[in-house]
């Protein structure tokens, strides 16, 4: 780890004061999860940690319209275990108990879930100089891709790690920015980018000298909502593929959807093709299947992870079972 | 040194000798409440470092104030500059789980923390959780069970226990398996631990 | 280069055989005695308090004042030859006290690296973080060199010959029996690849040192499973007499075999040392760790096998090869136990640019035990029999050291075998249930020198010591347990002392040799000093010594339990003349090879490929069993182990740039406690065979039994390990197409 200077701010204002305009130079530390493995690596090496933790809200508070707003240093562990977020946006809840393990989940916070960088064992692995770290490849395509995205891809393959993002997105959120020239409002479906060769090194459109700060949840309405997980390992691993689908019926019909997937592309996946498949059609097993296969239908998987195709159909179909209250094995 | 010394492992040089080589300023016990978070003589908002500053922490109960850089990890500020060697280093990425402390109540990854933003909280090593040589409830249903084999993952495994416990004293098995679940041991003790961790009775809620 | 344990024999792991001849009858006087007390029990493990609260110091928490921190600057290249090295920025930098070069550009022999991470230079800084920056300001000039990290380019003739005398050693032909005369008896032929990939030890605490030089005189705080080993090791590299070497480890997380010598950093960690003049604590970060630290080499097997009409086996033709890294041996058993009596098989070791293999828990067995229990699978389906009855018939005689017959049938009662379904659970829905059974054998015998030490004072206290160690296996508590019972005093009342080169002698902890090397040593040891102590007593209560028993805390006359002293007033005779008599370990006390079968059922989300493990029993014998809960603890984690090598742990490289992708504990899977099935342990006692080792064979045979079971499960047979989502959904899917 590089030495650092560390700034302990006390609010929102002195937190931005304390950022840069280079990401490289001046990073954020909220739970350090993420964080200091990048440093330990060199993967980051920043002058300056500007630790966030006691500036940020890390509370929820209801919305007028009956929505919810979470703060970003809310602790994963406390997001879990809200009764309030577990009742209006339950596949938030879900999504939150899942992440890592109770260690990171008392450490890790809203914001840093949100924001945290990809899990590329090529980016995470000094040796290689690639596209994140500013090389000019990226080496999944011709290595292993296993864990790699069947979606989106090009020109790197990271799949997006954070758990939230999906079921964020699912519900329609929008998250506060706070900068130097005040805040700005983003929803989370405009918040994640994708790679590009003159946007490589970023995940989503967060400035330098911005910090995300809240979480902004719109009232849910009558939804039913599924979240769907596969891990290989049951204890502490990263999902292989995972889903959230929030519905609203007419009746026994879906009249509105989303499926928004994980660890399949580079930002959470929305698929319209899934969202088509179960708009006009009842909660069945039947309706799943389809919506599932329709969801996986272009993707494009690389050498060797084909097999995530059928693991994200399953997340799909179950997170589709879990909504219509149907057993999934 | 070595060869006047006759006795295995008898190296124990005091703990004092090698903590005035490793510059620790001060330990003792708080009088009262943990001190303020600004003790340190760094303003708020001004940046400290990179180089050493005083860092104040409170160590089962008792106040230690070193002199840190701000990169130091809690584990590695109480493993190589306090000589509380209790908890382990063994992935040092948040992996492991064998440097498991509790801050403020909750079980967190030493290793994936920088000392010098625990300023303030209160911090339980394994080093501390023994009263003298009373093992607590935990450290006791270890022994019992043979819940630990090389004991390397041991120190990380009991302070995730006691801190599940603190918060759910009669947990389910579900409960003990996903409470634990942060944590590897690599001799293939779980077995064991499952069971030590499911006979502890009457750990008070923390 | 370290020098792996080279060429096993391929042709162990046969089970039964010359093993089962009676071991030459030991000294009566020593035998273990017919009435245990304190053998055999679940005695507490001795050093429990000590490392459940933290004051157990290991190799990684020896703190010495003045102490600086080493760090080793390796090579991010698989094959590069180091044209320089500049130490000058360096040593330049802040808190740096040492810096040494490990290659030597102007020396052909030394100027090669061969692998990622192998050791270049190092340095040695106050802190640890500032030795990390000095050594990331070590400037090294690579010359980069064609690699070799694939098994099949590396076979393959048209690879760069990046290994003196070729990538590839070819074995002798192994050949026993009628091998076209078997093919002839077989109704049925089975012809398929199988294949066990490279997994690395990841031993919790890393490897690394301390080392405090005073003149001459070496102290070395060590994470080994070998002092005395550790101590040549250390001798022959420094070129100084070995007896001026002292290794200590009191404590050690964990070796599985790959820690037996100081290895490159040990060495490194003594010069800097020296150089500095103050002590330096070197150990590895996990990354170093898997890169250079030892790994369980590869096996595939291309195998032809024949089995008759009536289910018994009758030919078994090889080609095998595996990689052990840069330049080291990959064998294993083959075929593993079953007796097939025509044989051939040829083996191949592949080099390719990663670290050296270093035995890992039972070296090769694992590898075996998986190519020829699914074989056995596959070939029973053939002949439509019971895995089960299968395997039994096709066993090695029955003797005491090949017992798997009677295990197997006990084995399946309590596991309820015969609820198990044929081949492909007929269940609906996605989730698929399998029983599959596997067997395992291993040596495990005592040999000798091994020493120990018994003291008795007039205090009463018992203090054993042997220049042992205890790599978590519990060698504290069975030597404690085997001086209680002799002396007829409770194990705590013990106070071993090991894990010192200036106790007695005793062999390295590899191939589980430990508990049957030190306890006939302690035992000899203890009857002498009880012998001693004897003669001591006999005059004050009016009879010869040979009159008298230790028993219930007591020196007493035998059958009259009231003429006598208590432990404490018997001793208080000693006086000013303290007790102590050393034990040599001899035959007789010990034998060799175990037996074990285990029994896994698993449950696979066919939808999703992901393997669930729910049951395993296991019914393992181990001779004497001496010390009942470590033993059962050793077998709890062997099967663990082993079924993290079936479902998660793998070493992966890149296949371009041949650099590892998952140096790590994340990307590197292991078990958690929710991965962790139900398991049973029934452990068979044998006390008329001695002492066995029982650290390896439980690690044999769950990869097998857990592979059988999800072929029972999905109805495909997965021939290659690890058993990932994507291997099952990949094997499904054939099936399918």
């Amino acid at each position: 780890m590089k030495a650092f200077s560390y700034v302990n701010p006390k609010n929102e204002k002195e937190a931005v004061a304390a950022l840069g305009s280079d990401r490289d130079l001046v990073m954020p530390l909220a739970g350090g999860q993420d964080l200091l493995a990048r440093l330990k690596d060199y993967i980051s090496q920043p002058d300056r940690i500007v630790n966030v933790k006691g500036a940020l809200d890390a509370g929820v508070t209801a919305t007028p319209g009956g929505g919810l707003k979470i703060g970003a240093a809310m602790k994963l562990v406390d997001l879990a275990a809200h009764a309030q977020v577990a009742k209006l946006y339950p596949a938030i809840a879900l999504a939150a108990i899942e992440v890592g393990t109770p260690q990171i989940r008392n450490q890790g916070t809203v914001g840093g879930n949100l924001n945290q960088r990809p899990r590329c064992w090529y980016y995470r692995n000094e040796e290689f100089v690639c596209f994140k770290k500013g090389g000019n490849q990226c080496f999944s395509p011709a290595g292993e891709n296993q864990f790699h995205a069947i979606f989106g891809g090009g020109p790197t393959f990271i799949v997006h790690p954070s758990s939230l993002a999906v079921p964020s997105l699912a519900y329609g959120a929008t998250f506060r920015l706070a900068g130097p020239r005040g805040e700005r409002l983003v929803a989370a479906a405009d918040y994640f980018t994708m790679p590009t060769l003159q946007n490589v090194r970023t995940e989503n459109v967060l400035a330098a000298d911005e910090l995300l700060t809240h979480v902004i949840l719109p009232p849910p309405g009558a939804v039913r909502s599924g979240h769907y997980e596969v891990r290989y390992k049951e204890s502490h691993d990263w999902p292989i593929a995972f889903a959230t689908v929030v519905v609203a019926m007419t009746g026994d019909t879906v009249r509105t959807a989303r499926v928004v997937m994980g660890a399949v592309a580079p930002v959470p996946w929305r698929s319209p093709a899934a969202e088509a498949a179960l708009v006009g059609k009842p909660l069945t097993e039947e309706t799943a299947i389809a919506a599932a296969e329709a969801a996986l239908r272009d993707a494009r998987p690389l050498s060797q992870n084909a097999y995530k195709i059928q693991v994200a159909k399953t997340a799909v179909k179950r997170a589709i079972l879990n909504a219509a209250g149907i057993a999934t094995v | 040194m070595a060869r006047k010394d006759d006795k295995p492992g008898g190296f124990a040089v005091s703990r004092r000798d090698f903590l005035k080589s490793a510059g620790v300023v001060s330990a003792v016990t708080a009088a009262a409440a943990p001190p303020e978070l600004d003790a340190q003589g760094v303003a708020a908002g001004a940046a400290a470092g990179p180089g050493e500053v005083p860092v104040r922490l409170m160590v089962n109960g008792k106040r230690l104030d070193l002199m840190l850089e701000p990169r130091v990890t809690l584990l590695d500020a109480l493993r190589m500059r306090a000589d509380q060697t209790g908890n382990k280093r063994g992935c040092d990425r948040g992996a492991c789980g064998a440097c498991t402390m509790i801050v403020d109540g909750r079980a967190v990854y030493a290793c994936s923390t920088l000392a010098i933003e625990v300023q303030g909280k209160a911090i339980r090593n394994v080093d501390g959780l023994a009263n003298g040589t009373t093992l607590h409830p935990v450290q006791q249903a270890f022994c019992e069970k043979d819940a630990l084999m090389c004991g390397f993952c041991t120190p990380g495994f009991i302070m995730a226990s006691v801190a599940l416990l603190e918060k759910t004293p009669a947990p389910t098995p579900e409960q003990i398996r996903r409470g634990l679940d942060g944590n590897i041991c690599r001799c293939g003790t779980f077995s064991r631990i499952f069971e030590a961790v499911s006979s502890v009775k009457g750990v008070a809620r923390g | 280069m370290a020098n792996p344990k080279d060429d096993l024999d391929l042709d162990q792991g046969r089970g039964g055989g010359p093993a089962a001849a009676p071991l030459p009858p030991a000294d009566p006087k020593y035998a273990w005695p017919d009435q245990q007390s304190v053998l055999g029990t679940p005695v507490k493990r001795l050093d429990g308090p000590e490392k459940v609260s933290g004051r157990a110091r290991y190799t990684f928490d020896i703190n010495r004042p003045g102490m600086l921190y080493g760090r080793i600057v390796r090579s991010p290249h698989p094959h590069a030859r180091i044209v320089s090295i500049d130490l000058a920025a360096a040593r330049r930098a802040p808190g740096v006290k040492a810096a040494i070069v490990w290659r030597d550009p102007a020396n052909p022999e030394r100027n090669t690296v061969m692998y990622q991470g192998d050791e270049v230079a190092a340095v040695a800084a106050d802190t640890e973080e500032r030795a990390i920056d000095a050594a990331r300001l070590v400037k090294v000039e690579y010359e980069v060199l064609p690699h070799l990290t694939l098994v099949d380019q590396a076979m393959s003739g048209n690879a760069p010959e990046v290994f003196k005398g070729g990538n590839v050693r070819q074995g002798a032909v192994q050949e026993t029996g009628d091998l076209a005369a078997g093919f002839k008896q077989a109704a049925h032929v089975v012809e398929e690849t199988y294949s066990t990939h490279v997994i690395t030890h990841v031993c919790l605490e890393s490897h690394g040192a301390v080392c405090e030089w005073d003149g001459d005189h070496l102290t070395a705080w060590v994470s080994t499973q070998g002092i005395s080993a550790a101590r040549e090791g250390f001798a022959s590299g420094l070129q100084i007499p070995s007896a001026n070497v002292r290794v200590i480890t009191q404590y050690m997380g964990g070796g599985f075999g790959s820690k037996m010598a100081p290895d490159a950093q040990g060495l490194i960690c003594a010069r800097l040392a020296k150089e500095a003049k103050a002590p330096v604590k070197l150990m590895l970060d996990r990354k170093e760790e898997h890169l250079a630290t030892g790994n369980r080499p590869s096996a595939t097997a291309r195998v032809k096998a024949g089995v008759s009409a009536d289910g018994l086996l009758t030919a078994f033709d090889a080609e095998t090869w595996g990689t052990g890294g840069a330049g080291a041996a990959a064998g294993f058993p083959l075929p593993y136990i079953y007796q097939f009596p025509n044989r051939r098989r040829t083996h191949k070791d592949v080099y390719i640019n990663t670290g050296q293999q270093r035995p890992m828990r039972a070296p090769g067995h694992p590898q075996g035990s998986f190519v020829t229990e699914v074989l056995m699978e596959e070939l029973a389906d053939r002949v439509n029999m019971d895995p089960v009855e299968f395997r039994i018939k096709n066993l090695p005689p029955e003797a005491p050291n090949a017992m798997w017959g009677a295990y197997l049938r006990r084995g399946a009662a309590e596991f309820g075998w015969d609820k198990r379904h044929k081949t492909g659970d007929p269940a609906t829905g996605p989730i698929k249930t399998g029983m599959g059974v596997a067997i395992n054998t291993w040596g495990g015998g005592g040999r000798g020198p091994s020493q120990a030490r018994c003291e008795i004072a007039s205090d009463g206290l018992v203090v054993i010591k042997c220049g042992t160690q205890d790599l978590g296996t519990g060698t504290r508590t069975l030597i404690a347990v085997i001086a209680a019972d002799t002396l007829g005093l409770p194990a705590s009342a013990i106070r071993p002392e090991i894990g010192d080169t200036m106790f007695p002698i005793s062999g390295g902890s590899g191939g589980s040799t430990t508990a049957a090397a030190v306890s006939p040593a302690v035992r000899i040891a203890v009857v002498n000093a009880l012998d001693a102590l004897k003669e001591k007593v006999a005059p004050t209560l009016g009879v010869e010594p040979a009159a008298l028993v230790a028993a219930g805390g007591r020196i007493h006359v035998r059958d009259n339990p009231s003429k006598g002293l208590a432990w404490n007033e018997a001793c208080k005779l000693l006086a000013t003349q303290p007790i102590s008599v050393e034990g040599n370990w001899q035959p007789g006390l010990s034998s060799v090879t175990t037996s074990g079968v285990q029994f896994a059922e698993v449950s696979v989300d066919v939808e999703t490929g992901i393997v669930k493990v729910t049951r395993v029993l296991a019914i393992q014998d181990c001779g004497l069993v001496v010390s009942r809960l470590t033993a059962e603890s050793q077998v709890y984690g062997g099967i663990i182990g082993s079924l993290n090598f079936a479902l998660f742990e793998d070493r992966i490289l890149d296949r371009n740039t041949g650099q590892m992708v998952n140096p790590n504990m994340e990307w590197y899977l292991l078990a958690g406690m929710s991965d962790v099935p139900r398991i049973d342990v029934r452990l068979v006692d044998q006390p008329e065979r001695g002492v066995i080792g029982i650290g390896e064979p439980p690690t044999v045979s769950t990869a097998a039994a857990i592979t059988n079971a999800v072929r029972n499960a999905i109805g495909v047979t997965v021939r290659s390990l690890p058993l990932t989502p994507a291997k099952i959904l990949q094997t499904l899917a054939q099936r399918r197409a």
